[in-house]
């Protein structure tokens, strides 16, 4: 892949990740109240995933099912109310107060974003699949010297690469 | 009940399929459960007061599912589910445990019985519509069963063709019937007609000619008939049930339906007994010009459903009485030939005449059936048919004057050729005339018929019996048919079918039908004819063949697979789309700035393009353009958007690393381009920049009513719970839109998806990753 040699850019992006999650997950609960929210969270995920792709890190491949979930999730609570009688697409709160975090609002609508999420992650990983990011990472790195502009030297495997 | 039997009917159809996949062929026996309840449901209902069941469907387009059992419903779901049992145990013995897809045969077939019941009992126009449609659909999957041979996928779709587009004449027929009489119901039609003619003359003939257009297609009647014999394609099972007894009499059901209401229009005689006598004279000689017995039944069939639009088309209470009686006895009849036909084609592996010979001898029960069922065709007492056939004969003898005469001759004649293709049916399978290919002579030996399998005798020797015994206990059979004819004209009231009628001239006339028909029938078993050319069913065939290789030039001139044209192209429409905006912009409105920062960021933004366009190299283009997307995020800093920074900051650092990947498939440098296609390419994305821009500043220039702000900061606390009002609104208030957006987007990736798995397997052998669509000039 086409950084898998810069040491530094894989440490980089090594480290950077769990920073980064820690900060996707904090802006789908921010979004509540504050800028942030599924969308811009699924968005952030995608970025992480093209990163490890650019390093040839591990990272998930299958976007068919991030979609299925995706929108299964965004069907049920949209089509949940209607089975109970309320209005398509009717919104439930909850208010508790959980330990650590003290009083925590949340609604259905967080459900939502979170299928929203998925889809946004999933389109993301199926964009970097289309562009071939499978094959880019299992050409081997000395077949392809900075210089090299051929782009087809190598035939496309069909294999997959890395564990999801 | 209706509901029952429907549910039961559905639920049958995946139940076939499972238990045939798991357990063979015996599945198809289920099949007989739901069809033996309707048929004997209809059986103990007949003369009870009708059976009515509605639920609505969209009530603001007042549509609904209505479903309405009188007599004509119940003497249909006698033969739809009678008949149908009696296939699926016939199916059971056609196919062999080495036979393929049995259980999907099974589970179409179901669900074709299952169509036909909802088309006989629909009340609503609309579901008799669609459930019409479904008919059409299930024949076509029934025709092409055998879908690796290309005659049978040809056969398969010219019956779809032709019946379909029939559909489209009958949705327009019922939207002029809808339209003028105010009512979707077919039983409140003939009320809201009779309480005051609300018909006018042109609408009803309009409507007339376009539902007899259906029924003709449908019944395959001339010239749309052609598809009618290629459907002989589908196994016998398929032929017994949809092509004699069922779906091909849809048309005439439809037109015994609207007879009450449309038979008086001016089109509706003169167009039905073109189209009725025709195809009875054309297909009875047909069947006298064929050598596949399944075949020359076929044909048969085109020439019997003609006699029955005939009699309709004329609008006596009598031809009409007859008409009901012969549908009735016909699918009876005709379904058992057909299974006969079917038992020779698997015990002798041939349905040939001329190699077909003798036998009666080795095969006494099925040769028993067909006399039987072919006398009642011929119209020979002491069977079914002949009551039928008797009654038609004394409803051509009440016309008068040149109507008689014409159509006197046109039946008279018909009958006529139809005695003679039974005879010759029977004298060459089971006579001495066949075998006309073989050097071997007498009858075929038992060495020669394989064994015989009782599910295939059981339901033909039924249905030969039934044909015998309509004829004894004919008190029963009036009890069937006169209900019908009355719902449809009252004045059938007088008639009912006569076990002897009398040395009237009507007999007379019968008589000499059957003595005419033997000399030809005798003539044409013994004369070698050549095997007739099916010239329209070709002539249809070149026509679509024609029709999908324009469309195929047509859209590879359209979608040519050039990236750059695609963006041109679309570029064009959009700049054509916007730039008439800009000369609706109010140029005092517009100003340099708000803030001294957004001229700054301006120039960035501005800078950063023309770097984007100036660099050579791609992976410096796409950083470049990245640029852009940041300086633009500057821009929603100033104005206070922090949602929209977010988002555009993630979007380019997303769209950035992509580029990163893709890029490594393409060369580094941009290919050069020609004089010209720059020229154009700089000249549209101009174009564009000022549309856009133009039009943008023509909306903002253009206010119209007060921001939702205030109510949108509202509605986020109270109805959504949250502070921050874009996603509130994204999530709760304006959900149904996000749940559409997200959901493109997953079609989007799914496109993605299988556009990368299309372009690698194209590419196994070939170039790239579909590289060299991004390349250069256009081709």
């Amino acid at each position: 892949m086409i950084a898998t040699r810069s040491p530094i850019v894989r440490l980089g992006i090594r480290t950077a990740t769990p920073l980064a999650l820690m900060t996707a997950v904090f802006l789908f609960f921010a979004g509540h109240n504050r800028p942030g929210g599924g969308f811009a969270a699924g968005l952030l995920l995608g970025a992480v995933v093209s990163l490890r792709t650019v390093a040839g890190l591990q990272r998930p491949t299958n976007a068919a099912r991030l979609l299925a979930i995706g929108v299964g999730i965004v069907s049920v609570v949209s089509l949940a109310p209607m089975v109970v009688g309320n209005v398509l697409l009717d919104q439930v709160i909850v208010k508790t107060s959980l330990p650590l975090l003290g009083t925590v609002k949340s609604g259905s609508a967080a459900v939502f974003d979170l299928g929203v999420t998925l889809i946004v992650v999933g389109l993301v990983v199926a964009v970097l699949e289309g562009l071939g990011a499978t094959d880019l990472a299992q050409r081997p790195a000395e077949t392809r010297p900075a210089g090299d502009t051929d782009a087809n030297a190598t035939p496309p495997s069909p294999t997959k690469a890395g564990p999801a | 009940m209706i509901w029952l039997l429907l549910a039961l009917h559905v639920i049958a159809i995946p139940a076939i399929a499972l238990i045939t996949n798991r357990f063979g062929r015996i599945g198809l026996l289920v099949g007989a459960i739901p069809t033996t309840f309707a048929a004997t449901w209809a059986g103990f209902r007949l003369g009870s007061p009708v059976d009515e069941v509605s639920v609505q469907w969209v009530s603001s387009l007042d549509l609904s599912f209505t479903f309405l059992v009188g007599p004509v419903g119940r003497l249909m779901t006698l033969l739809v589910g009678g008949i149908g049992a009696l296939v699926f145990i016939y199916a059971y013995g056609y196919f062999s445990d080495a036979s393929k897809n049995v259980g999907r045969f099974g589970a179409t077939l179901m669900a074709f019985a299952t169509s036909m019941l909802g088309l006989v009992w629909a009340d609503s126009v609309w579901t008799l519509f669609i459930f019409w449609e479904f008919t059409s659909i299930t024949s076509f999957l029934l025709v092409g069963f055998k879908n690796t041979d290309p005659g049978t996928r040809n056969a398969a779709r010219r019956a779809l063709v032709i019946t379909v587009s029939g559909g489209l004449a009958l949705l327009a027929g019922l939207v002029v019937l809808v339209d003028a009489t105010g009512s979707a119901r077919l039983s409140e039609m003939s009320t809201l007609i009779n309480d005051g003619a609300v018909l006018s003359p042109t609408s009803a003939s309009v409507a007339a000619a376009l539902i007899i257009l259906a029924a003709a297609t449908k019944s395959a009647q001339f010239p749309f008939h052609v598809w009618l014999p290629g459907a002989m394609a589908a196994p016998t099972p398929v032929s017994a049930y949809l092509h004699s007894a069922t779906m091909v009499k849809a048309g005439v059901l439809l037109m015994a339906l609207t007879s009450p209401l449309l038979g008086d229009a001016a089109w509706w005689k003169p167009l039905g007994l073109s189209f009725g006598a025709a195809s009875m004279i054309w297909g009875a000689i047909g069947a006298l010009r064929h050598h596949d017995a399944k075949l020359i039944l076929a044909w048969g069939t085109v020439s019997q459903l003609g006699l029955l639009i005939s009699l309709l088309s004329l609008g006596t209470a009598k031809a009409t009485f007859a008409a009901i009686s012969i549908l009735f006895a016909h699918a009876i009849f005709k379904a058992a030939l057909f299974m006969v036909v079917g038992e020779i084609d698997v015990r002798t592996g041939t349905r040939n005449i001329n190699e077909l010979r003798g036998l009666a001898r080795s095969m006494p029960l099925a040769f028993a059936v067909a006399v039987a069922s072919g006398a009642s065709m011929a119209g020979v007492p002491p069977l079914l048919g002949f009551t039928a056939k008797e009654a038609a004969v004394e409803a051509v003898l009440t016309l008068s004057g040149g109507e008689r005469l014409l159509v006197g001759v046109i039946i008279i004649g018909g009958s006529v050729l139809t005695v003679a293709y039974t005879l010759r049916f029977l004298l060459t399978v089971f006579g001495p005339f066949g075998g006309r290919n073989d050097a071997a002579n007498g009858p075929m030996t038992d060495t020669e018929v394989a064994a015989s399998r009782w599910a295939m005798t059981l339901p033909s020797a039924l249905l030969g019996v039934t044909s015998v015994a309509g004829f004894i206990f004919l008190g029963l059979a009036n009890q069937i048919v006169r209900p019908a004819a009355i719902q449809l004209d009252a004045k059938a009231e007088v008639y009912e079918l006569l076990r002897w009628p009398g040395l009237t001239l009507g007999l007379g006339v019968s008589a000499g039908i059957v003595a005419g028909g033997a000399v030809v029938g005798v003539w044409s078993a013994r004369r070698s004819s050549t095997i007739p050319r099916a010239l329209g069913a070709e002539a249809i065939d070149i026509g679509l063949d024609e029709i999908i290789s324009q469309a195929r030039q047509f859209t590879s001139r359209v979608q040519h697979g050039s990236l750059p044209v695609y963006l041109v192209t679309t570029a064009t429409v959009a700049a054509l789309a916007t730039t008439p905006f800009l000369w609706s912009i109010d140029v005092d409105t517009l100003r340099w700035w708000d803030r001294p920062m957004q001229g700054f960021l301006a120039v960035a933004v501005v800078g950063t393009a023309i770097t984007t366009l100036l660099v050579n190299s791609r992976l410096g283009a796409a950083l470049a353009l990245g640029s852009v997307g940041i300086a633009v995020t500057g821009l929603f800093v100033v104005h206070g958007a922090p949602d929209l920074v977010l988002t555009q900051l993630l979007v380019e650092t997303v769209v950035v690393v992509g580029f990163v990947i893709g890029l490594g498939h393409l060369k580094r440098e941009f290919p050069p381009v020609g004089q010209i296609w720059m020229t154009i390419r700089i000249v549209v994305s101009g174009l564009v920049g000022l549309g856009i821009a133009g039009a943008l500043a023509a909306t903002a220039a253009a206010p119209s009513g007060q921001p939702p702000t205030a109510e949108l900061t509202e509605g986020a606390v109270t109805e959504g719970g949250g502070n921050n009002i874009v996603n509130v609104v994204l999530t709760d208030l304006r959900a149904l839109d996000t749940v559409g957006e997200v959901v493109v987007l997953a079609v989007v990736a799914i496109g993605v998806l299988s556009l990368a798995k299309s372009s690698r397997s194209d590419s196994e052998d070939a170039e790239g990753v579909g590289g060299d669509l991004l390349e250069g000039d256009p081709a």
